[in-house]
């Protein structure tokens, strides 16, 4: 900070206007830096989520704006929680969410184990390792189906020249079997760091003087792993494994630029499912039923990510 | 470096370093292959087996920022010698440029929309996580929660009231619009974020200030700005990346005028089949950027995507 | 465990709080369960009690 003498400062603010200023008291400042966040925060989300409430019980159709809009009371929740096509979908996006944050949490901490290791360079691969969760997912997933051609596609070969299959024999996108596993492999390639850079803040947070204190108890290495490293990155684990399963409960962009949902219906997660029945049958009372129940299911998941947050932060 | 008994041995250090690297080369190589296939022919990008080592094109390049219409020998014939680099390599692939696609256009309104999003959220979200981490504001923790589970939402299902609410104030493909939505959209992590820089910052600084005769005001821009620089500007470029990389509601909200990037660059098609040279082209120019991004923004990373909760 | 009836009885943040998270994680297993359609549809109820719950007991002393 430059030492700026107070005459100076006076100065240049024209008089009336620093009283004024000055005489403001912390709490209507503290109303004014806070209500321009508030206001938008209100307009462009709250506003529209009580929108989507009232709309979802009604038989509204925005492509149709000449009918009458009926009230229609709960009769779009009745209908989607009794549909089996939306539990398929539920089930599409579990398998996705499962296997996801399973491989992603192995991989992750084993890799954030192996860099807490401190061997040379350790900064510089880890940077590398990054980069794919800071890229686009839409533009990503448009080049992983370039990656999962059959005959043409980086992945194939490289899985041919492993295995001995022809790389032409199987497409990752288009087969019912494959698709499916197509989108957890990009997803993992995709979010494996972010739950890596978790697990390692989690691995520094541990004071090396507890390890000296079971090494001077002969507690073998394993036993070591199992009775300090693990319980003192849970809590990080924890917050990793929230914040992924919140993401890829809404997933959208990456799946939808890979698959497009397809083949069939064997990769229409949730959101995708949402964005049909809302932007393309135009069924815009069915659809916000639909978003409200996502909604919930998110808003509730987020409560206890804050308190997940809250207890990382005491540490 | 200390000797303890917690050190690991240079024989774990070699092991780890060795299956750390190989993994991050895996990770690298689709990466390395989009930068690599951007460069080949398309003749090359579509050979088996793949062609690591081919002959460098800029085919790619030109097709991605050109349209282009296929002609018959004639008509090339009747067009004369081409004037330019470009035309020539167009002409090598028997078509004629008819005029510039649109992918600056898109590539544009990526830097409008996020650079005048993140200018507008760093301005809200410093005074808001200045005001909640000095100040006692009433329901503060609520407020807070309230502000980052904003982000939670779905997209797509936020998606249908705003597209209603932007179609009736004429907010729908706008750059306006584009701009308050990102915005609304990256408050809570840059609320989030700067309060955690801004509670760092020792309240005495202030405090002296006060008393040497400054202002509230005065001792905010005076004081903490300077001290919370950094701070603001990574929270800034995570912004940024995030505007930059948004796709659920560009491609919703957006056609043609406010459309940004991610949404075109899958759209790009060439004559006849689909140009991977020019999409791997456009995915580069497009991506690259964020690469560096990242490489400046790596003693921050953890903070910026706990929304503030680990500070390493 | 005695602490925690003792918590629930004393209408305490921390259990009540347990209680509301573990409703929630529950009508989200309930919602993306392959086994039977019953739990499918009153997976939304449960989880929406769950969330109400969880702003209410946030306001109880620790």
């Amino acid at each position: 900070m430059k030492n700026i003498p107070i005459e100076k400062i006076a100065a240049a603010t024209p008089e009336t206007v620093a009283q004024r200023i000055r005489g403001l008291s912390d709490r209507s400042i503290a109303w004014i830096f806070v209500a321009p966040t508030i206001f938008l925060l209100l307009a462009i989300n709250i506003f529209p989520l009580i929108w989507t409430i009232w709309l979802s019980f009604t038989n509204s159709r925005v492509n149709r704006p000449n009918r009458d809009v009926e009230w229609v009371g709960l009769r779009n929740y009745e209908r989607i929680l009794s549909d089996s096509d939306i539990w398929n979908t539920m089930q599409a996006t579990a398998h996705f969410l499962i296997w996801t944050i399973v491989l992603q949490v192995l991989i992750g901490f084993f890799l954030a184990f192996l860099i807490n290791k401190k061997f040379r360079g350790n900064d510089l691969w880890t940077t590398i390792i990054v980069f794919p969760m800071m890229l686009s997912p839409a533009v990503v997933g448009n080049f992983w189906t370039f990656l999962y051609q059959p005959q043409i596609g980086l992945f194939n070969y490289v899985i041919a020249f492993f295995t001995g299959v022809d790389p032409a024999s199987f497409s990752m996108i288009g087969d019912v079997n494959l698709a499916p596993w197509a989108i957890v492999i990009a997803d993992t390639w995709m979010w494996t760091p972010f739950v890596m850079l978790i697990c390692l803040a989690g691995l520094r947070s541990i004071p090396n003087s507890i390890y000296e204190a079971a090494e001077c108890d002969r507690a073998s290495k394993w036993r070591q792993f199992w009775t300090i490293t693990i319980p003192m990155v849970l809590p990080f684990l924890m917050l990793a494994v929230l914040f992924r399963g919140i993401e890829n409960f809404k997933m959208f962009d990456l799946v939808v630029q890979l698959t497009g949902g397809g083949p069939g219906n064997t990769t229409t997660l949730t959101s995708i499912d949402l964005k049909r029945e809302a932007f393309e049958k135009w069924r815009t009372g069915y659809s916000s039923a639909y978003a409200v129940i996502l909604f919930v299911t998110v808003f509730g998941l987020a409560s206890i990510y804050v308190k997940a947050l809250n207890k990382v932060k005491e540490r | 470096m200390s000797f303890s008994i917690t050190e690991p041995k240079k024989g774990t250090k070699w092991f780890a370093g060795v299956l750390v690297v190989g993994y991050a080369l895996i990770t690298i190589a689709p990466l390395l292959w989009i930068i690599a296939t951007g460069f080949k022919s398309p003749t090359d990008s579509i050979s088996y087996p793949p062609k690591v080592i081919f002959d460098p094109s800029l085919e790619g390049y030109v097709n991605l920022f050109t349209d282009r219409t296929r002609a018959t020998d004639d008509m090339l014939e009747a067009k004369g010698e081409p004037q330019t680099w470009y035309e020539q390599i167009a002409r090598d692939q028997g078509t004629i440029i008819s005029g510039p696609s649109r992918y600056g256009e898109r590539f544009l309104n990526s830097i409008i929309i996020g650079f005048g999003s993140t200018a507008l959220c760093m301005v809200l979200g410093t005074a808001a996580a200045y005001a909640f981490s000095r100040f006692r504001v009433p329901l503060k923790d609520d407020l807070l929660f309230f502000i980052l589970s904003t982000r939670m939402m779905p997209p797509i299902a936020v998606a249908i009231p705003i597209f209603l609410m932007f179609r009736n104030l004429g907010l729908n493909d706008t750059h306006l619009g584009m701009i308050l939505l990102y915005t609304a959209v990256n408050l809570s992590l840059s609320v989030w974020l700067l309060k955690g820089f801004i509670d760092e910052i020792p309240v005495e600084y202030e405090e002296a200030a006060l008393i040497d005769g400054y202002t509230r005001f005065q001792a905010f821009y005076k004081v903490v700005l300077p001290q919370a620089a950094t701070g603001i500007a990574s929270t800034a470029i995570f912004c940024l990346i995030f505007a930059w990389n948004e796709y659920a509601f560009a491609v919703l909200l957006t056609s043609g005028t406010a459309q940004t990037a991610p949404p075109f660059i899958p759209t790009i098609i060439g004559v006849g089949g689909k140009d991977w040279p020019a999409v791997a082209a456009g995915a580069t120019i497009f991506l690259v950027p964020v690469m560096v991004f990242t490489i400046l923004l790596r003693k921050h990373l953890l903070r910026g995507i706990t929304f503030g909760a680990v500070r390493k | 465990m005695s602490d925690f009836i003792n918590g629930l009885l004393r209408l305490r943040r921390g259990p009540w709080e347990m209680v509301a998270s573990a409703l929630i994680a529950l009508g989200v297993v309930m919602l993306m369960q392959p086994f039977a359609i019953t739990l499918y549809t009153y997976s939304f109820i449960t989880t929406l009690t769950g969330t109400v719950m969880f702003i209410v007991v946030s306001h109880f002393p620790e």
